[in-house]
C-alpha cells in the first residue's frame, strides 16, 4: 500500500504533511537502499530549502524549554509564520525503543495546522543525530516552514552540535542567577545570540530582572567570538506567552545585522564545510563498523580491550591498519 | 498483662513451633515461606504476643485519638456504614429514576458521577466532547440540568457525594441553588464533594486550570463551606485513583495524606484555624484484593493523619480523626469470566468494613465490560445488605484489633508510609512533589512491575492468567445512546440560554473572571450567583479558563522496569529480537502512537502499554491526553508511526474510534495499523472490526502477547 511508494517531492514542496513525515523517515531509515532514496529526494529538494531562519534553543532541563517553544511557536504563527520543531537528544542509550512525549509538552503548538513537530527516536539511525536533524531541518524548509526550531536536551555537546547548524542560538535561563552560572557552561554562554530569562511572572518577576541584569554583566566579560552581533539578554514568561515580541524583534534584527555584515552568508557556508566533513565522518565510520571483512577482528579485538588483556592504543591501530588494506 | 514467660512448662513455645514447622515443609527452614508484599512488607506465617511486645504495643480504644480501632466509638454496632453506591449516566431524567430506585431498594447516600466533558468544565455542545457526553457519568450542563437530578430527592435528608474536582466550582454551585429552589437551605446540606484537585494531577488527569489556580478554588471551597455549610465535607482527599492508578498501599497511604496535610496547610495561610475546617476533611481509599493489607491501611491511615494534624494544635478531637469513605477497586475486576468480580468485591467489601470505613460503594460484577446494569448494580448493593444483615459484621468495632499479627502489619504500614511522607515534606510538600512528578513516576513504576508479574503469571488472577474458561457466555451490559444524550442536552442548553437575563449572565461571568484575575473574592460565592441566573457550567469553567489558561500536566515516562520485573527474561528476549529482526527489514524499529481521545484522563494503561512497548523494542510516541480524533490523526501522521493504539477506559470508543478511521480515510492513511485496548465490551467487537481495528486487548492481556500481534498486524499491511 502507499506506505512503500516514495513520497514525492513535488507534495513536499507543497506542504503535504504526510510526504514530509515519509520523507524524514527515509533519512533517519537504516536500511542502506531507503536511505539512498531519502538522499536522492534531499538533493532534489535542496534548491528549495535555505530560506528559514534557524533557530537553535537550548537550556538546563526546568527552564521550560517546552513551554517557551510552545509560546514562541504560537506567535510566530500568529504573525503569519509556519513553524517547524526538530528535537535532538544525542545523549540517551537504549537497548529497547525510545519513548517520545515531546507532543504533550507542547500540545496547543502540535495541534496547529501551522506547524509540524517530529520528535526522533534516539537509537537504531544510521549515522548520526547531527546529519540527520540538519537533513530533516532542510526537508521542513523545502515543505515551506519559514522558522525551524532545533530544541537540544540539557547542557552540554549537543550545543555545540546544534550551533554548528543554525542561525540563531539562543539559550534559555532560570530567574535564580546564582545556582544557574553554574550549571550552565562557559562555553554555551559564548554560543549564545540571545539569553532570554525565562519565567519572569508572579514572584519571580523581580529576580527575573536581576538575573537579566546579572547577566549582562557576565556577557560584557564574554564578548561575542562569533560574529559582530552583540548578544542581547531578555526576559520573558512563556507560561503566560508574555515577551515574545521583543524576542522575535531581537531575532529579526539579528538577522538584518548579519545580513548587512555579510556574516549570515559566511556563517551558512562554514555550516556547510562543516556538514560535509560530518557527512565524511559518519560516512567512514559506518564503512569501517560495517565493512564485512573486519566484523570478527572488530569483535575480538573489543573483547580483548573490555577484558584488560589489550590496550586500546594497540587494538585501534591494529584495527586502522586492517581497514586500509582492505579498502585498498 | 500475661507475658509468654508465665506459660505453663508444658506448653509449646516459639522454638518448638519452629521445629514442627521445619517439618512440615520437609527441612525448609521457615523463613522460605515469607511472604513479600508489593509493598516490600515481609509477612510471617505465624505471629505471636512476642510481636507485640516488640512493637511496644499499646492497647487504643475506639473513639478516641489515635482512631486507630475506628473513629466513633459504636462504630458499626450503633449504626452501620451507610451504603452509598456511585453512579450515573445518560442524562439527568435517567440517573434520577436510577437514584430513586436504589433508594427504594435500601441504598442510604447517594453518589453523583458525572461525565467527563462535566469533569472538565466543557458544556455538551462543545466540540470536544462529542465522544464524552453521558458516558461513564451523568451529563450536566445547568442547574436545570442538577434540579432533574435530584427531583423527588428531598436533598435536606439525603446525603450526596459528587465526584468532582475540575468543574468543582460550578457544579458545587448547581447543587447550591438547586436545594435553594427545592427550598433547603445551604446548611442544611449533608454530603461530600471530592474537590482533591492533587492527585487530579497526579493520576487521574480531570484537572482544568494550573496547580496554583486549582488551589485556590479549593481554598475558597473549604472557606465557603467553613461559613455556610456545617454539615458538608469540603474535600474528600482520595486515595482510591492513587491505589487504581497502581499505587502500593504504602504510596496510597503517603501520597493521600500528603495532600491532605497540602489542603490543611493552605486553609491555614487563609488564617482560618485547624479546627474551623478539619473536622470536615474527608477521605476515600481504595480498597483492593489485599485482604490484610487493605484493612491494615485503614488502621493505619486513621493513626498516621491523627499524628500529622497535631503539628497544627487542635483543640477538638474532630479534627484530628480520619473519617473516610471507601469503594471496591475496579481495577481487580476482570472482562474473563466476569461472575468472580462478585466474589472479588465481596472480599474487597468485607475488609472495608473490616477496616473501619464510614462507607461504602460496592462495584458491580461487569464494570470491566461497560456500565452496570439494573441486575448488577442490584447484586453490587445486596453484597453491602448481606454483610450488615446477614453476615453479623456490624455488631464488633475492629475485630481485628490486637490480632497479633493485624497490628504489626498496621504498624509496618504506619513506618514505610512515615518514610515515604518524610520524603515528601523534604521536598517541601506534595504540591511540588507533584510539580516535580515523582509521585507520578513512582506509581507508574509500581504499575509496570505489576503488570510484569501479572503478565508472567506469577501474580495469580483467576478466569485471566490461570484456569481460564473457554467459550464463556456473554454478559449483557448497559449501552447509552451517546447521540441521542447529547442532543437532548444541546436542546436543553439552548432553551435555557433563551429564556436568561443574558446581560446579568455576562456581568456575573465577568465578576468571576475578575476575582479569578485580581485574586479577591470568593469564587464560590460567585459561581453561586452566576448558576442563579443560568449560567452553564460551561460558561462559568470559560470565565476562569480566560484568565488562568486551560492546563496540559507534563507527562513523564518511565523505561526499563516493565522488562526488568518481568520475572521470564527468556520471553522478553525473544519478542525483542523479532522486533530487532522487524526493524532490520523495515529500516527502523516498528512505531506507535499511544492515544487516548475524549476527556478521559484514566491513562495507567496507556502508560503501562507505553512503557512496556519501549522495552520491548517499539519506538513509542505518547499523544498529549484529551485529543479529538483530528488531533491524533494528525500527530499520527507527522510522527509516521505505524501504528496507532487507543486506550479507552470510558465507554467513547464507539463514537471516536469511528471518527478516527473516517478521518484516516480521507487523509489517505489507511496504512497506519489502528489497535485498541482498555474497558471494551465484547459487544463491540465486531463493530470495531468491521471498521477496521487490527487487534483489541481486554483488560487483562498480556504484553509481550500483544506486542507480537502488534507486530503481525504492522507486517501485514507492509
Amino acid at each position: 500500500m502507499a506506505q512503500n511508494k516514495l513520497p514525492a517531492k513535488a507534495d513536499i514542496i507543497q506542504g503535504n504533511r504526510r510526504a514530509i513525515a515519509k520523507a524524514i523517515t527515509l533519512l533517519e531509515s537504516t536500511r542502506p537502499e531507503s536511505f539512498k532514496h531519502g538522499q536522492v529526494l534531499l538533493e532534489s529538494l535542496l534548491p528549495h530549502a535555505g530560506k528559514a531562519l534557524r533557530i537553535g534553543i537550548t537550556g538546563v532541563p526546568g527552564v521550560g524549554k517546552s513551554t517557551f517553544i510552545e509560546a514562541i511557536g504560537l506567535f510566530l504563527i500568529e504573525q503569519g509564520h509556519r513553524v517547524a520543531v526538530l528535537a535532538v537528544d544525542p545523549s540517551s542509550q537504549l537497548t529497547g525503543g525510545s519513548i517520545m512525549g515531546d507532543k504533550t509538552r507542547m500540545n496547543e503548538l502540535a495541534q496547529h495546522p501551522d506547524a509540524f513537530i517530529r520528535p526522533s527516536p534516539s537509537s537504531g539511525i544510521l549515522g548520526g543525530v547531527a546529519r540527520k536533524t540538519r537533513e530533516t531541518m532542510l526537508i521542513c524548509e523545502a515543505a515551506g516552514y519559514d522558522v525551524v526550531i532545533v530544541e537540544t536536551v540539557g547542557v552540554g555537546q549537543s550545543e555545540t552540535m546544534v550551533d554548528s547548524m543554525v542561525d540563531l542560538f539562543l539559550l534559555l535561563m532560570l530567574p535564580n542567577a546564582g545556582d544557574e552560572l553554574q550549571g550552565i557552561k562557559k562555553g554555551v554562554l559564548e554560543l549564545a545570540d540571545l539569553v532570554v530569562v525565562n519565567k519572569s511572572d508572579g514572584k519571580q518577576e523581580s529576580q527575573a530582572k536581576n538575573a537579566q541584569s546579572e547577566y549582562s554583566k557576565a556577557l560584557h566579560l564574554l564578548p561575542s567570538s562569533k560574529n559582530s552581533w552583540t548578544p542581547q539578554i531578555l526576559r520573558c514568561s512563556a507560561l503566560e506567552k508574555r515577551g515574545m515580541d521583543k524576542i522575535w524583534e531581537a531575532a529579526k534584527s539579528f538577522r538584518e545585522t548579519l545580513l548587512i555584515s555579510g556574516e549570515w552568508e559566511k556563517q551558512r557556508r562554514k555550516q556547510t564545510g562543516k556538514w560535509m566533513w560530518s557527512l565524511v565522518e559518519e560516512g567512514l565510520l559506518i564503512n569501517f563498523r560495517n565493512h564485512p571483512n573486519l566484523q570478527q577482528q572488530i569483535s575480538e579485538l573489543e573483547k580483548a580491550v573490555e577484558t584488560g588483556n589489550l590496550l586500546p592504543t594497540t587494538a585501534a591501530i591494529k584495527l586502522l591498519k586492517s581497514w586500509q588494506t582492505q579498502s585498498k | 498483662m500475661s507475658k509468654s514467660k508465665t506459660k505453663t512448662p508444658s506448653s509449646p513455645t516459639l522454638k518448638d513451633w519452629e521445629k514442627q514447622a521445619s517439618r512440615e515443609l520437609k527441612g525448609k527452614a521457615t523463613s522460605s515461606i515469607h511472604w513479600k508484599t508489593t509493598e516490600e512488607i515481609e509477612i510471617k506465617p505465624l505471629y505471636t504476643a512476642e510481636d507485640l511486645e516488640k512493637l511496644g504495643y499499646t492497647e487504643t480504644l475506639s473513639g478516641f485519638s489515635p482512631f486507630t480501632r475506628g473513629p466513633r466509638a459504636t462504630m458499626y454496632a450503633g449504626r452501620p456504614w451507610t451504603i452509598r453506591q456511585y453512579a450515573g449516566f445518560s442524562t439527568a431524567e435517567e440517573s434520577n429514576s436510577f437514584y430513586r430506585k436504589n433508594l427504594a431498594a435500601g441504598q442510604k447516600g447517594l453518589s453523583v458521577a458525572f461525565d467527563l466533558a462535566t469533569h472538565r468544565g466543557y458544556d455538551s455542545d462543545h466540540k470536544r466532547v462529542v465522544g464524552d457526553v453521558g458516558k461513564a457519568g451523568v451529563a450536566i450542563d445547568s442547574v436545570e440540568d442538577m434540579k432533574i437530578l435530584f427531583d423527588q430527592i428531598p436533598l435536606d435528608q439525603m446525603s450526596v457525594s459528587m465526584t468532582m474536582n475540575g468543574a468543582v466550582l460550578p457544579i458545587l454551585a448547581a447543587y447550591v441553588v438547586a436545594a435553594e429552589e427545592q427550598g433547603v437551605k445551604q446548611e442544611q446540606l449533608s454530603g461530600t464533594i471530592q474537590n482533591d484537585i492533587l492527585k487530579e494531577f497526579m493520576v487521574r488527569n480531570t484537572y482544568i486550570y494550573p496547580p496554583a489556580a486549582s488551589m485556590r478554588i479549593v481554598g475558597d471551597i473549604i472557606e465557603h463551606t467553613s461559613a455556610h455549610m456545617p454539615r458538608y465535607n469540603s474535600v474528600s482527599i482520595s486515595g482510591y485513583h492513587i491505589q487504581e492508578a497502581g499505587a502500593t498501599a504504602v504510596q496510597e497511604l503517603a501520597f493521600t495524606l500528603g495532600n491532605g496535610l497540602e489542603y490543611v496547610r493552605t486553609a491555614i495561610n487563609r488564617g482560618m484555624t485547624i479546627d474551623s475546617f478539619a473536622p470536615r476533611l474527608s477521605f476515600f481509599f481504595g480498597v483492593g484484593m489485599n485482604f490484610y493489607m487493605e484493612i491494615a491501611k485503614l488502621r493505619a491511615a486513621r493513626f498516621l493523619w491523627a499524628n500529622l494534624i497535631k503539628q497544627f494544635n487542635p483543640k477538638k478531637e474532630q479534627s484530628a480523626m480520619l473519617r473516610t469513605h471507601c469503594q471496591t477497586s475496579g481495577w481487580s475486576l476482570t472482562e474473563q469470566d466476569p461472575f468472580n468480580n462478585i466474589v472479588r468485591t465481596t472480599i474487597e467489601a468485607l475488609a472495608a468494613t473490616l477496616g473501619g470505613t464510614q462507607s461504602l460503594h460496592t462495584n458491580a460484577f461487569d464494570e470491566a465490560l461497560g456500565l452496570p446494569t439494573e441486575t448488577s448494580a442490584r447484586v453490587a448493593l445486596n453484597t453491602q445488605l448481606i454483610l450488615q444483615e446477614e453476615a453479623g459484621i456490624p455488631h464488633v468495632v475492629d475485630p481485628f484489633g490486637g490480632s497479633y499479627f493485624m497490628e504489626s502489619l498496621t504498624s509496618s504500614l504506619i513506618e514505610e508510609a512515615t518514610k515515604l511522607l518524610d520524603e515528601i515534606e523534604k521536598i517541601g510538600g506534595m504540591t511540588k512533589a507533584v510539580e516535580s512528578g515523582i509521585p507520578k513516576q513512582r506509581i507508574e513504576a509500581s504499575a509496570a512491575r505489576r503488570q510484569a508479574l501479572i503478565d508472567h503469571g506469577e501474580e495469580v488472577i483467576v478466569g485471566v492468567n490461570k484456569y481460564q474458561v473457554e467459550n464463556a457466555e456473554p454478559v449483557e451490559v448497559r449501552e447509552i445512546d451517546n447521540s441521542a444524550v447529547r442532543k437532548a442536552q444541546i436542546q436543553r442548553l439552548k432553551k435555557i440560554k433563551k429564556n436568561r437575563d443574558s446581560n446579568k449572565v455576562d456581568t456575573a461571568l465577568n465578576a468571576i473572571s475578575n476575582a479569578a484575575e485580581n485574586g479577591e473574592g470568593n469564587l464560590l460565592d460567585l459561581s453561586i450567583e452566576a448558576i442563579r441566573l443560568r449560567a452553564t457550567v460551561g460558561e462559568i469553567s470559560a470565565a476562569m479558563e480566560k484568565i488562568w489558561g486551560r492546563y496540559n500536566a507534563p507527562i513523564h515516562s518511565i523505561s526499563g522496569v516493565y522488562a526488568k520485573s518481568f520475572p521470564d527474561q527468556k520471553e522478553i528476549k525473544q519478542v525483542r529480537d523479532e522486533i530487532n529482526d522487524f526493524a532490520k527489514k523495515a529500516g527502523r524499529r516498528p512505531r506507535i502512537m499511544v492515544a487516548k481521545m475524549g476527556q478521559d484522563g484514566h491513562d495507567r494503561g496507556a502508560k503501562v502499554i507505553a512503557t512496556a512497548f519501549a522495552d520491548l523494542g517499539f519506538d513509542v510516541d505518547i499523544a498529549p491526553l484529551f485529543q479529538t480524533p483530528e488531533e491524533v490523526v494528525k500527530q499520527a501522521i507527522e510522527n509516521d508511526v505505524h501504528v496507532i493504539g487507543i486506550s479507552s477506559q470510558a465507554a467513547g470508543h464507539k463514537t471516536l474510534i469511528k471518527l478516527l478511521m473516517e478521518i484516516l480515510k480521507k487523509e489517505n492513511s489507511e496504512d497506519i495499523v489502528v489497535v485498541a485496548g482498555g474497558v471494551i465490551p465484547p459487544q463491540d467487537y465486531d463493530f470495531l472490526k468491521d471498521l477496521g481495528v487490527a487487534c483489541i486487548f481486554g483488560p487483562g492481556t498480556p504484553i509481550p502477547g500483544a506486542a507480537r500481534e502488534v507486530l503481525a498486524a504492522i507486517a501485514n499491511k507492509v
